[in-house]
C-alpha cells in the first residue's frame, strides 16, 4: 500500500522524529511507512489521519 | 491505540545492565546451588532458576510494553520465519552429523556427561535459531530503510 506520508510531513515543514514523537513511534516506524513498505495497523492510521487532519482514504491508497 | 515512548540509548543501557546482572546472579546462584546435596539442593536449583526466569520475563514485558508496533512486527517476523529456518538448518546439521560417523570426541571433554550432551543440543539448536533470528530482523529493517 503506498502512502501521502512523506508529502504531508514536508508540506508541514516536520521532521521524522516530530512526527514520530507526535503518533508515539519511533522514527524508524516513520521511516519504515513512508518508504510504503511496512502497513500501519488501523488504530495507527487513524491516528495519522487525526494527526493530519485528513481522512484516512487521502493519505493510503493502493 | 496506545502510544509508547521508544526506548532511548538510556533505556537500551539499561535493559542490558539489568539482563547481565541477572544472567550474572543467576550463574553464580546455580553454581552454588549445584553443589547443594539431596533433594533440598535439586529443589533449590529449579526454584532459583525458575524465579530467575520469571525475573527475565519481567524484564522482557517492560521492554516489549515500549515497542512500537514496527517494532513489534520485526522481531515477530524474525522469530518465526529467521528463528524456524535457523532451526531447521540446525537440526540438519546435527542430524547429519550424528546419524554419520563422524567422530565428536574431540569437540567434547573426556568427562562429559548425558546431561552435558543434553544441554550442549539444545544451546547449539538455540544458537542456530538466534543466528536466523538476528539475520532475519536485519532484513526486515533493511527491506523497510530503503525505500
Amino acid at each position: 500500500m503506498n502512502n501521502r506520508l512523506k508529502v504531508l510531513r514536508a508540506e508541514r515543514d516536520w521532521s521524522q522524529a516530530h512526527l514520530a514523537e507526535r503518533l508515539g513511534v519511533s522514527r524508524q516506524t516513520v521511516n519504515a511507512l513512508e518508504t510504503g513498505r511496512y502497513d500501519p495497523s488501523l488504530p495507527l492510521a487513524f491516528k495519522i489521519a487525526r494527526v493530519f487532519e485528513q481522512p484516512i482514504e487521502s493519505i493510503f491508497f493502493e | 491505540m496506545k502510544s509508547v515512548k521508544p526506548l532511548g540509548a538510556a533505556g537500551v543501557i539499561g535493559l542490558v545492565v539489568a539482563l547481565f546482572v541477572l544472567g550474572v546472579g543467576a550463574g553464580i546462584g546455580a553454581a552454588f546451588l549445584s553443589d547443594q546435596p539431596g533433594v533440598g539442593g535439586l529443589v533449590g536449583s529449579g526454584a532459583f532458576l525458575i524465579a530467575v526466569m520469571a525475573a527475565v520475563l519481567v524484564v522482557t514485558i517492560w521492554w516489549w510494553r515500549r515497542l512500537d508496533e514496527a517494532a513489534r512486527e520485526a522481531h515477530k517476523w524474525a522469530w518465526y520465519w529467521g528463528g524456524s529456518a535457523g532451526m531447521a538448518v540446525g537440526l540438519a546439521l546435527l542430524l547429519t552429523v550424528t546419524t554419520r560417523n563422524v567422530d565428536l570426541s574431540r569437540f567434547v571433554a573426556a568427562d562429559t556427561s548425558a546431561g552435558d550432551l543434553i544441554l550442549g543440543g539444545m544451546m547449539s539448536i538455540l544458537l542456530f535459531q538466534l543466528a536466523g533470528y538476528t539475520l532475519a530482523w536485519g532484513w526486515w529493517w533493511l527491506a523497510r530503510m530503503r525505500g
